[in-house]
């Protein structure tokens, strides 16, 4: 889109708001014929209009949660038909691997091996189109059992020392003031008596 | 003299029924607040309303409110509107002696949830826990106790959706009859468990148990 947008010849004597609108214009009638010619014909540059009914901008990975060892398969539709795709699993000691496009759909293909030393956690794997340029991401969970055999935590939970509990001085300190104001009061009172003046 | 001293009590100083009014109202106040500050910053328990009310322990929510289960998302934040909580969620896995680990006690404002399990909105069960407190003061699930049936919890995900729990019950176990099947168990649904210490305090063994809330998937945006 931005590379349409370049190409346009400047026109010297529109003003900023103008340009812009002009701009969004211009935009809107190239974006409309790319996303049609993908579903047609190889386009000649990569399309930047998601396909019909298909979230691009996504990294598939099947299955999701894996046990160390396990063998992923990675998908996305993020990039242009024909355009090969860089896979990035270093984050879980995978190293990097080629997302080959599909015979018949826009999505683009691979598969990697979690290492079977892999400690269980949440890694980000990444995948770049070669020639459209786009990053996507995708999260793999590796867990030390497979999802039917999970281990269940065991037993109470060491979530609090009681540092909310103890005294709070501020009411603490309120309620001897208190005390003492009625202390007071009680003792006038009997200094009233004493003297004779009565209750 | 006398007359004079006479004179001043009744013109410059308070009646004796004001004197007393003052002194009892204080004497009240002065007890209240000595016994409030010496009692009340313990956290707040759940009562027994708020248990399960199905015999078996589990599924009390009606069929209506149960939403379809999300695709496996780690999640990232977990937010209790009722009891004002936004935090973060760091991954927890377990101790030696299989308990569920818990989050650095020095950072009030973190909760966990335990990632070789369930991810929250997916079938099954997704156990998230908190401190009530650290040495300092209370922390990020101070207030869990006072969640009621109905209140909602949502877990923001990292594939951008939120998936929203309704809370079942809200129950407290003693530590040494904790019921790890009911608490960490399998789930046909998506459920959620969130867990903090409670159940009472002992200067020796500390917080006694926890409090577990149970909820399950109603939404999810």
């Amino acid at each position: 889109m931005r590379g349409t947008a370049r190409r346009l010849p400047g026109p010297t004597g529109l003003t900023g708001p103008a340009l812009a609108v002009a701009a969004a214009g211009l935009l809107v009638a190239a974006v409309a014929p790319a996303a049609y010619a993908e579903e047609s014909a190889a386009p000649a540059g990569p399309p930047y209009g998601a396909p019909a009914g298909r979230p691009a901008g996504s990294l598939e990975l099947h299955p999701a949660m894996v046990m160390a060892g396990a063998q992923v398969t990675v998908n996305t539709a993020a990039c242009g038909e024909g355009d090969t795709v860089a896979g990035d699993a270093t984050a879980v000691g995978a190293g990097r691997f080629i997302l080959a496009p599909g015979s018949d759909e826009p999505d683009s293909t691979g598969r990697f091996r979690v290492p079977p030393g892999a400690q269980p956690g949440t890694y980000e794997i990444t995948a770049t189109c070669e020639a459209g340029g786009q990053r996507v991401t995708g999260d793999l969970v590796v867990s030390l059992t497979p999802a039917a055999q999970q281990v269940h935590p065991r037993g109470s939970v060491k979530t609090g020392v009681g540092g909310a509990l103890g005294p709070d001085p501020v009411q603490t300190a309120a309620g001897v003031a208190a005390l003492a104001v009625a202390a007071a009061g009680g003792t006038w009172l009997l200094h009233r008596r004493a003297r004779g003046d009565g209750f | 003299m006398h007359h004079i001293r006479r004179r001043s009590s009744r013109v410059g100083s308070p009646s004796n029924t004001v004197i007393v009014s003052v002194s009892v109202f204080a004497l009240c106040c002065g007890l209240w607040l000595l016994g409030n500050g010496a009692a009340t910053n313990a956290p707040p328990q759940p009562s027994t309303a708020q248990a399960y009310s199905a015999p078996d322990g589990r599924g009390s929510g009606r069929p209506s409110e149960q939403a379809v289960a999300l695709p496996p998302s780690p999640p990232d934040r977990i937010r209790v509107p009722a009891i004002g909580v936004d935090a973060p969620l760091t991954g927890l896995g377990l101790t030696g002696t299989g308990s569920l680990d818990v989050p650095p006690p020095e950072r009030t404002n973190l909760a966990g949830w335990y990632e070789a399990g369930t991810t929250p909105g997916e079938t099954g069960t997704a156990v998230v826990a908190g401190h009530v407190d650290n040495a300092e003061g209370p922390a990020v699930f101070y207030s869990l106790g006072a969640l009621r049936k109905g209140d909602t919890v949502e877990v923001g995900r990292r594939d951008g959706g939120t998936a929203v729990f309704t809370v079942h019950a809200v129950e407290v176990y003693d530590a040494r009859d904790f019921p790890d099947e009911k608490v960490y168990g399998a789930a046909k649904r998506p459920e959620l468990r969130i867990i903090t210490c409670g159940g009472g305090y002992s200067r020796t063994t500390g917080y006694r148990g926890n409090v577990v809330v149970y909820a399950h998937l109603t939404d999810s945006r």
